[in-house]
């Protein structure tokens, strides 16, 4: 690794995260609120890094960038923006502790939406409108991440989508790399505009659209209301929100060629059939039990809590409408297995997605064949393309991975007091960077009663969550550091 | 699939099921406790059952070719044919309110889960509750074949490649022909259950309990003639002897056949026993560590003997246990959770993964960490320092992908019956990995007796799935499989 190139890479980044605190700054001062002292001296602590870091990367040269120095700046990317992030939330004091102020950023930063403010209405509107842009602001690091940066490190497998990156084809990694961003941060953006537009039509003020429209599409799920979307108890709002975050949870390709004109693009894509096709049976299954049960009184509003809750889930939003703490077992059960599942490739959901589900399913049905037919080869095709054989390596290299952490994490919290639901539900909610959990994070309780320890863990699990776990875990390897 | 063939294999299972049916009839006659009418009614429906099967398969001469497809129908049927007849002197004594209840009761015992519906067990007759022993034992022998000699044949789950590629497990050279190396193994099974049920004897317990008990260990079933389990004689002596042993029909039995043979490092040379091993420490420590510092139990002797039995137990699929776990700390949960999944080593009477393939896919993870450092190097997944060949690493993801599905699609439809959230997953998890107790309300001091009957067919139907290491039940319902 280059450590000065690295910081060369990351200085503009950290002056982006620290200059987009002034819009917040902006909602502080119109509303002569507590918080303007706090985001004041944010910007100028981030400046000042930024500044630093660009001095000490003065000398190095673009050219060198290899594997290794990506997986740094993605990774000390996120670590920063979210050290940067929490200075307003702790210089203010809505968050006790900096653990608590660095948990609520990384949650936004990673999109995740787990917060530690208990009394979320209490807070002035500048640390709210913060919360809302981490998530914005982490959901166009992560179009990029996964579209652009991931494929071409090779993470997981995600390098079978190197193709489909829209752009020129050059072989080049810097050019299309911004190229690739400028068109995906354009459908970012429209998306956002429109839910705003749609929200503020419903009747919901210009502030609250927004801030709900950053989590939104950034599939977060912080709100600036206590009892989240559910607050408002209205059906158009949540079926708005629906199906924004249905959108978000689904590759940002796709949306893009639909905008070029492709008008079937999303159809034609196998992962995208998949993912809404999990959403229908998962919504269908969780109204048809809170109808049966009795949870809903009227199957409209069945279907309208189910499948909220069920879109928020699998694209690791976290946006409640219900208390989902009180449903039946079973959809529990069902949104818990969600949270693993996650949304698709290229989109700001997180989980172990669509697609490396898909081919885990094709890679176990070639291993039934290859019982009936030992002398057969059998090769497993997806989206009718065959799928290289190192990719279904990676696939499932990830998935031990993903369980591996996910038992890892499980034992901690549990180990640290945490009652069994609670810790399992709240290590695969946060890993999926989903946010509320069952048990005593349920989707009307908060992060705040976790122990310090257990903040930090947690952290730790929705940055190696949202970074494809690799990115985190090699920056803790030796062999990383090694020249 | 030749039906013909089928039938005749299923006639020689029902036969030893319904003769095996003998030796509870002569506890029952010496007890004179008035089973026996319900064992021999059993005994007789078993046996016209295997006569009209013998009837059915005479027009199949010989073995000759046995193809894949045919074996997978004989190993899912044999199960289900030995507990459809096992489950008859259950039902007919009416010691169970049905026959739903019965069939699972005899699943759980031929596939050494260990899982009963028996709310008071000393309650029942002890023909009855010799016969759950015994269910055990027989499941056990059965198990044993079919690990070391036919699901290997078959290449289910990736097992054969391992044998073939790590040192010492070259199934083929071990013995030239596949019933000797039966007679061999079940010679192993015999002399260790005498020995445990020796050592229990010694240390108290009557003839008939440590017969039962012993049984059950070595099977690593979980089914005890008594209400409290093994913590009804609350002695250390029984407790450790039964942890040993039930620790060692965790291990593959080829291990200790080599064992005997004089092959001092046949146990220390093998990957798989020291993965073993290792994760039967970790977890025993760990565990203990979190009993003594919330004060459960005053020593530190006591709570590394309580950890190490649940935990011994809980791998090795047996579901003994001394102490009512539900009630310890999450952190044991979350442990015994891991190692329902994990479970104890190949070609052993235990169930769940096995601890070969968890190995397998520690390697696969620390390949892929490697490949996404150096893009552009090959690296080789190693076990016991020869290469895994590719088919078999994939044979071994595929498995834990299938195995994490069936667990998924059991647990949802455990909660959809209404069970609650830790008591539907551990019971799914329990039932697949052949386990037995769970958490939650299916915990070590509760039964199944209160889970819908939609869910004891389910439970029953995930215990033979996980048994016969899902491929093999699942081809049956691939429609693929009959094709011609």
């Amino acid at each position: 690794m280059h450590p000065r190139l690295v910081s060369k890479v990351l200085s503009p980044l950290t002056a982006i995260v620290s200059l987009s605190m002034l819009w917040p700054l902006a909602w502080a001062l119109r509303d002569g609120g507590t918080d303007v002292r706090a985001f004041a001296t944010a910007v100028a602590v981030g400046l000042g890094l930024s500044a630093a870091l660009f001095l000490w990367g003065r000398g190095a040269d673009y050219a060198d960038l290899d594997v290794k120095d990506g997986f740094g700046v993605v990774a000390l990317m996120w670590l920063a923006a979210s050290l940067l992030g929490a200075l307003p939330f702790w210089l203010h004091g809505v968050a006790p502790t900096f653990a608590d102020a660095f948990f609520e950023s990384v949650s936004g930063f990673t999109t995740t939406g787990a917060s530690v403010i208990a009394e979320v209405e209490a807070c002035p509107r500048g640390i709210l409108f913060w919360r809302g842009l981490t998530h914005w602001l982490g959901g166009m690091g992560i179009i990029v991440l996964g579209l652009a940066v991931l494929p071409f490190l090779g993470v997981g497998g995600m390098d079978m989508f190197r193709a489909e990156v829209p752009g020129p084809s050059k072989e080049k990694m810097t050019p299309r790399i911004q190229e690739t961003a400028i068109w995906l941060w354009g459908v970012y953006a429209l998306l956002t505009a429109l839910q705003t537009a749609l929200l503020s039509l419903g009747g919901m003020s210009l502030f609250d659209s927004l801030v709900h429209s950053f989590g939104t599409v950034a599939t977060g799920g912080f709100s600036n209301l206590n009892r989240s979307v559910g607050q408002y108890g209205s059906a158009y709002f949540e079926w708005v929100i629906a199906v924004f975050m249905f959108l978000a949870g689904a590759n940002f390709v796709l949306h893009y060629r639909f905008l070029r004109g492709d008008f079937s693009s999303h159809f034609r894509n196998e992962e995208f059939r998949v993912y809404a096709g999990i959403v229908l049976v998962s919504a269908v299954a969780i109204s048809a039990e809170l109808l049966r049960r009795g949870v809903c009184p009227s199957a409209a509003e069945a279907v309208r809590h189910g499948t909220f809750q069920v879109v928020s889930v699998i694209t690791t939003t976290g946006f409640v409408t219900a208390d989902f703490e009180l449903w039946p077992s079973f959809s529990r059960m069902l949104l818990f297995f969600l949270m693993f599942a996650g949304g698709c490739a290229g989109s700001t959901g997180g989980g172990i997605k669509t697609i490396r589900l898909l081919v885990l399913w094709r890679h176990m049905r070639a291993g039934m064949q290859g019982l009936l037919h030992p002398r057969a080869v059998v090769h497993i095709k997806v989206g009718g393309k065959a799928v290289r054989e190192e990719i279904i390596a990676s696939v499932t290299a990830f998935f031990i991975l993903y369980m591996t952490v996910f038992a890892c994490g499980a034992f901690f919290m549990t180990l640290i007091g945490m009652d069994f639901i609670t810790a399992v539900t709240g290590v695969a909610s946060t890993l999926g960077n989903v946010g509320p959990a069952l048990g005593a994070l349920g989707p009307m309780e908060n992060y705040s009663a976790v122990p310090q320890a257990g903040k930090w863990g947690f952290s730790a699990l929705m940055l190696m969550g949202r970074l494809e776990l690799y990115t985190v875990l090699l920056l803790f390897t030796p062999g990383t550091w090694r020249r | 699939m030749n039906p013909w063939l089928v039938a005749k294999v299923l006639s020689l299972i029902t036969t030893i099921v319904s003769l095996s049916m003998l030796w509870p009839l002569a506890w029952a006659w010496r007890d004179g406790s008035g089973d026996d009418a319900a064992i021999i009614q059993s005994m007789l429906l078993g046996l016209c059952a295997s006569g009209l099967l013998y009837a059915a398969g005479r027009r199949h001469r010989g073995y000759g070719r046995v193809s894949a497809k045919d074996a997978f129908a004989v190993v899912s049927l044999s199960w289900v044919a030995a507990s459809a007849v096992g489950a008859l002197p259950y039902y007919l004594h009416g010691m169970v309110p049905t026959f739903g209840d019965a069939f699972f009761e005899a699943m759980s015992g031929f596939t050494t889960t260990g899982a009963s519906i028996l709310p008071d067990i000393e309650a029942h007759p002890r023909g009855l509750l010799f016969w759950r022993g015994l269910t055990h034992w027989v499941g056990g022998m059965g198990i044993i074949v079919l690990g070391l000699a036919v699901l290997p044949f078959l290449g289910v789950g990736g097992i054969n490649l391992f044998r073939a590629e790590v040192p010492g497990f070259a199934v083929e050279k071990m013995t030239p022909r596949l019933h000797q190396m039966a007679l061999r193994m079940w010679g192993i099974y015999v002399l260790m259950t005498v020995a445990a049920a020796a050592l229990l004897f010694a240390g108290g317990m009557d003839s008939f309990d440590s017969l039962s008990h012993a049984f059950s260990t070595i099977a690593t079933g979980g089914l005890s003639p008594l209400n409290r389990s093994i913590g009804h004689y609350n002695s250390a002596y029984i407790d450790w002897v039964v942890t040993f042993f039930m620790f060692f029909s965790g291990v593959n039995f080829a291990l200790h056949y080599r064992m005997l043979l004089g092959d001092a490092k046949a146990y220390g040379a093998d990957p798989e026993f020291r993965t073993y091993l290792g994760i039967v420490l970790l977890s025993t420590a760990g565990v203990a560590a979190v009993l003594y510092r919330n004060g459960l139990y005053a020593t530190i002797g006591e709570s590394v003997r309580y950890a190490a039995f649940q935990v011994v137990s809980v791998i090795t699929s047996t579901g003994f246990s001394t102490a009512d776990y539900n009630l310890w700390p999450p952190f044991a949960h979350a442990v015994f959770i891991f190692l329902m999944f994990a479970g104890g080593s190949s070609g052993s009477t235990a169930g769940g993964l096995k601890c070969i393939r968890v190995l397998a896919l520690a390697r696969r993870l620390q390949a892929g960490l490697s490949t996404v450092r150096h893009p552009r190097g090959v690296f080789q997944a190693r076990i016991g320092g020869r290469i895994v060949s590719h088919e078999a690493m994939s044979s071994v993801t595929a498995f834990f992908v299938l195995y994490m599905l069936a667990f998924v699609l059991g647990a949802l439809f455990m909660a959809w019956l209404g069970l609650d959230l830790v008591t539907a997953f551990s019971s799914a998890a329990a039932a697949l990995g052949n386990t037995g107790p769970g958490l939650g309300a299916v915990g070590p001091a509760e039964n199944f007796s209160a889970v819908p009957m939609a869910g004891k067919w389910m439970l029953s139907f995930l215990m033979l799935l996980g048994r016969l290491e899902l491929y093999t039940l699942i081809l049956i319902f691939v429609p693929d499989t009959w094709r011609r």
